[in-house]
């Protein structure tokens, strides 16, 4: 593996982890927007940009755009989170350049009127797909309500409302602000030539204008605010819990990672074996969130309404527990092996890789191996955690539940 | 350079698949047990879950919890898959552990305790997700769908059927247990970095003494009614269809996958152009081929507001109809690209190659090479996708709508 590095007079950086021995490669355009830089007029912006990029250029239409991936096998796509947009290819060595060019041209859209108003739709059957997906909606849910007024709570996909008041002129204006080079990064991982990856970024890319662009860092320690919506036409009881977190910049973020393995693996954790083991609640899961200079610890749990209040003590206990006696050492071991175990079996695919690689510079404005990463993790210790576990008051959360109508 | 592929076939017929891969660290396994949801006596549809949950609440030497922590301190990623034929029970680890993680899992396969202690919360468990599945209608679409299209065996739910939960005892949890966990007919696979003549002999040595046959299963019963509607007062219509096609060992298989291509390989492929880039008409719209070994069919889901449920499904039939009249030649190299470019990929993954090595052997006796795999794709043609299509025209279609608005079907 070797990684390398190249900033054009733009500002626009090119990173890459090269590795010969792939069968293939990936490429990414990591883009430092989302939901959380927008105002409530424009609200879902962010991921609705993302759909227009696919819609073209002013050289090409959408169904150009779709056949000039498909030709070269492309697997490709985008996602859109609350501080990210991230657009990715994996694809066989030999048509790295002619995807690397092709992303490139697509990152200076045409924004067209008539594509915006069919994309329209789609972006509101996104919603109403959502809608119809309890765990999603629920976390939305809590998200808003643990960041109140922070811009974290800002929901990825707007509402019907936010998106049908929208304006193709405000996408654009919103676009002009936000994909300037300075505010975004090129990544490559696998099997490729870095110098023509260069020439071809460079190419497309060099003329872009660089711009002032901003987004306000403040840490948030959530509402900690406990609320239950309703819906008739649910069945089952669906909970999400937030807790404050630590940030991706943040020393601490491995230890956080471990923490929420040992309370919320899918199998061995701590909700793992007085949960799920015991059939009170058929899902309990806790994941680490780690964001730009915040960070947050999501839990969600599913369960049938006879056993909330039992499920909901039970969570109360572990997290007590967790608070008055810390962690014990060879829960951490354990943790520690199924992170190392991800981390390897992820890293091992260029595409898996590619993100990481990203995330990295994006947050933390330096390349970290997996090696470094690996090292990292095995060298938390016991205490490490548990100050994690005071440094979060995991006793004190954020509460949201979605269940059926009780009256 | 030749693909190595390793195959061992021991004393008692039970077949060990392996395919070394450069350059990883990690390892990933799967041991196929024939005990998938058809396999179950009648009226014991979840007995598959329920014992794949319990096997390893207690096995060998181990209660429930050291089971569990010893897995956990191999870093085993474990995953089940409920199928209609096996049970899957698959592991992904760093290579140095995997002597440990196997013996580990063949404890649970050929000594699980299965107390009665264990067993009403392992029972329970699968009937609070089994119950979770009202909850999510785009899950539950492809589950009565699959019902309706297979029929009974082979189309049952991979979730179990609440009665059947209901009724099932320990008693017979542990009949089932015994003529289908111990038997020679396991497939096990593994994929990425091991030393495989160290596999064969840990595992002749633990599973070297089963024998015993599969119990018969039942013929298949018709399938189910042309159209179902599931009311539920969500969002969205959920629109589930299938209509049968090639099986996996069927000569036309690759015609058959070039089809599903070309109707929905990408996103430049003819459903997502015409019902969501022309028409707004969806979020998710794909088909994707699916294939049993008895039968397979093209399974296409989309999901859209009310409004727009006649309209998404008329233009998604139009669609199926007219494939046939023609496919172009870019058409046809853009999925033979996809597809080939989409096999490569997928071979970089220990995971996802242990399970196609496995599943290869269980539909066709052997493991295609990815070269044959290519080649078999490449020599497929704009004549003989089309050729396949009118001797076997789309007619038959199995159709279920899942939401606050039924639909017509013609």
């Amino acid at each position: 593996m070797q990684f390398k590095q190249e900033t054009l007079a733009n500002g626009l950086v090119l990173i890459g982890e090269i590795n010969p021995p792939s069968k293939s490669a990936a490429v990414g355009y990591f883009v430092r927007t989302g939901a959380r830089d927008e105002t409530p007029q424009i609200n879902g912006v962010s991921h609705f940009l993302e759909h227009m990029l696919f819609k073209g250029t002013e050289r090409l239409n959408v169904f150009e755009v779709n056949e000039a991936f498909d030709r070269r096998g492309a697997q490709f796509n985008a996602f859109t989170s609350e501080e990210q947009t991230v657009f990715y290819a994996a694809i066989l060595p030999e048509h790295l350049i002619e995807v690397t060019r092709l992303w490139a041209e697509l990152m200076r859209p045409a924004l067209r009127d008539d594509d915006f108003a069919v994309e329209k739709n789609v972006i509101k059957e996104e919603i109403a797909m959502y809608e119809d997906t309890p765990m999603f909606d629920v976390m939305d849910r809590c998200r808003s309500l643990h960041f109140g007024a922070h811009p974290c709570g800002v929901s990825v996909l707007g509402t019907v409302a936010s998106i049908d008041a929208m304006t193709a002129g405000q996408m654009r204006e919103y676009f002009c602000r936000r994909y300037v080079p300075n505010n975004m990064i090129v990544a490559c991982t696998g099997n490729l030539d870095w110098d023509r990856f260069c020439e071809t970024v460079e190419a497309v890319s060099g003329c872009w204008r660089t711009e002032p662009v901003e987004r306000p860092l403040t840490d948030f320690r959530g509402t900690k605010a406990k609320t239950r919506a309703e819906k008739a036409n649910l069945k089952r009881e669906h909970i999400c819990l937030m807790h404050t977190g630590v940030s991706s910049q943040d020393p601490r973020r491995f230890a956080a990672s471990l923490l929420s393995m040992i309370v919320g693996d899918d199998y061995g954790s701590r909700f793992y074996w007085e949960l799920v083991d015991k059939a009170l609640a058929e899902e309990a899961s806790m994941h680490f969130s780690p964001m730009d200079g915040t960070g947050a610890f999501c839990s969600y749990l599913r369960c049938g309404t006879p056993n909330v209040g039992k499920v909901l003590g039970i969570v109360e206990g572990v997290f007590h527990d967790l608070a008055a006696n810390g962690i014990r050492e060879e829960e951490l071991v354990k943790a520690q092996n199924k992170v190392l175990s991800v981390l390897v079996l992820k890293n091992e695919i260029p595409m898996g890789r590619l993100v990481d690689l990203g995330f990295n510079w994006m947050y933390c404005g330096e390349y970290r191996s997996i090696e470094q990463d690996v090292e990292a993790v095995k060298g938390v210790c016991v205490e490490e955690v548990n100050q994690v576990i005071r440094d979060i008051d995991l006793g004190s959360y954020t509460q949201c539940s979605l269940g059926p109508t009780t009256s | 350079m030749k693909q190595r592929m390793d195959t061992y076939v021991m004393s008692n017929g039970m077949v060990l698949l392996g395919e070394p891969m450069e350059g990883v660290g990690s390892v990933a396994f799967d041991f196929m047990l024939p005990s998938g949801v058809a396999q179950m006596p009648a009226g014991c549809c979840g007995a598959s879950n329920v014992l794949s949950e319990w096997m390893f609440r207690g096995a060998g030497i181990r209660d429930s919890r050291q089971l569990g922590d010893a897995l956990d301190g191999l870093g085993v990623q474990r995953s089940t898959l409920i199928g209609s034929s096996h049970i899957y029970l698959g592991g992904a680890l760093e290579s140095s552990n995997l002597a440990q993680a196997l013996d580990l899992y063949a404890d649970a396969i050929l000594k699980p305790h299965l107390s009665d202690e264990q067993y009403e919360p392992a029972r329970q468990l699968i009937v609070e997700e089994l119950a979770s599945l009202d909850d999510e209608p785009r899950q539950r679409v492809t589950i009565e769908l699959r019902q309706r299209f297979y029929g009974d065996p082979l189309g049952r739910s991979t979730m179990g059927e609440m009665k059947d939960l209901e009724g099932l005892t320990a008693a017979k949890a542990r009949q089932i247990a015994q003529h289908c966990l111990s038997i020679p007919q396991i497939i096990f696979s593994v994929a990425g970095k091991y030393d495989f003549d160290a596999v064969c002999r840990q595992l002749e040595h633990v599973f070297g003494a089963c024998c015993g046959e599969l119990p018969a299963r039942r013929e298949t019963t018709s399938r189910g009614p042309r159209y179902t509607h599931v009311p539920h007062d969500g969002a969205q219509v959920h629109i589930g269809l299938m209509t049968p096609t090639a099986r996996f060992a069927d000569e036309d298989y690759y015609n058959a996958r070039m089809a599903v291509s070309v109707l929905s390989g990408s996103m430049s492929s003819r459903l997502f152009t015409e019902v969501r880039e022309k028409r707004g008409l969806c979020y998710a719209i794909g088909a994707k081929y699916h294939s049993l070994k008895e039968a397979a069919g093209i399974l296409c889901y989309a999901g859209t507001t009310p409004d727009k449920a006649q309209e998404t499904l008329d233009v998604i039939l139009a669609e199926f109809n007219r494939l046939a009249d023609g496919i172009g030649d870019e058409e046809m190299d853009r999925a033979k690209i996809g597809l080939k470019s989409s096999v490569i990929l997928q071979s970089e993954s220990s995971g996802s190659r242990a399970g196609a090595i496995g599943g290869d052997y269980h539909m066709l006796g052997r493991v295609r090479s990815l070269d044959e795999i290519k080649e078999r794709i490449e020599a497929t043609s704009v004549e003989s996708v089309l050729g396949f299509l009118r001797s076997h025209p789309f007619e038959d279609y199995t159709i279920v709508t899942i939401g606050p608005k039924e639909v017509r079907v013609g």
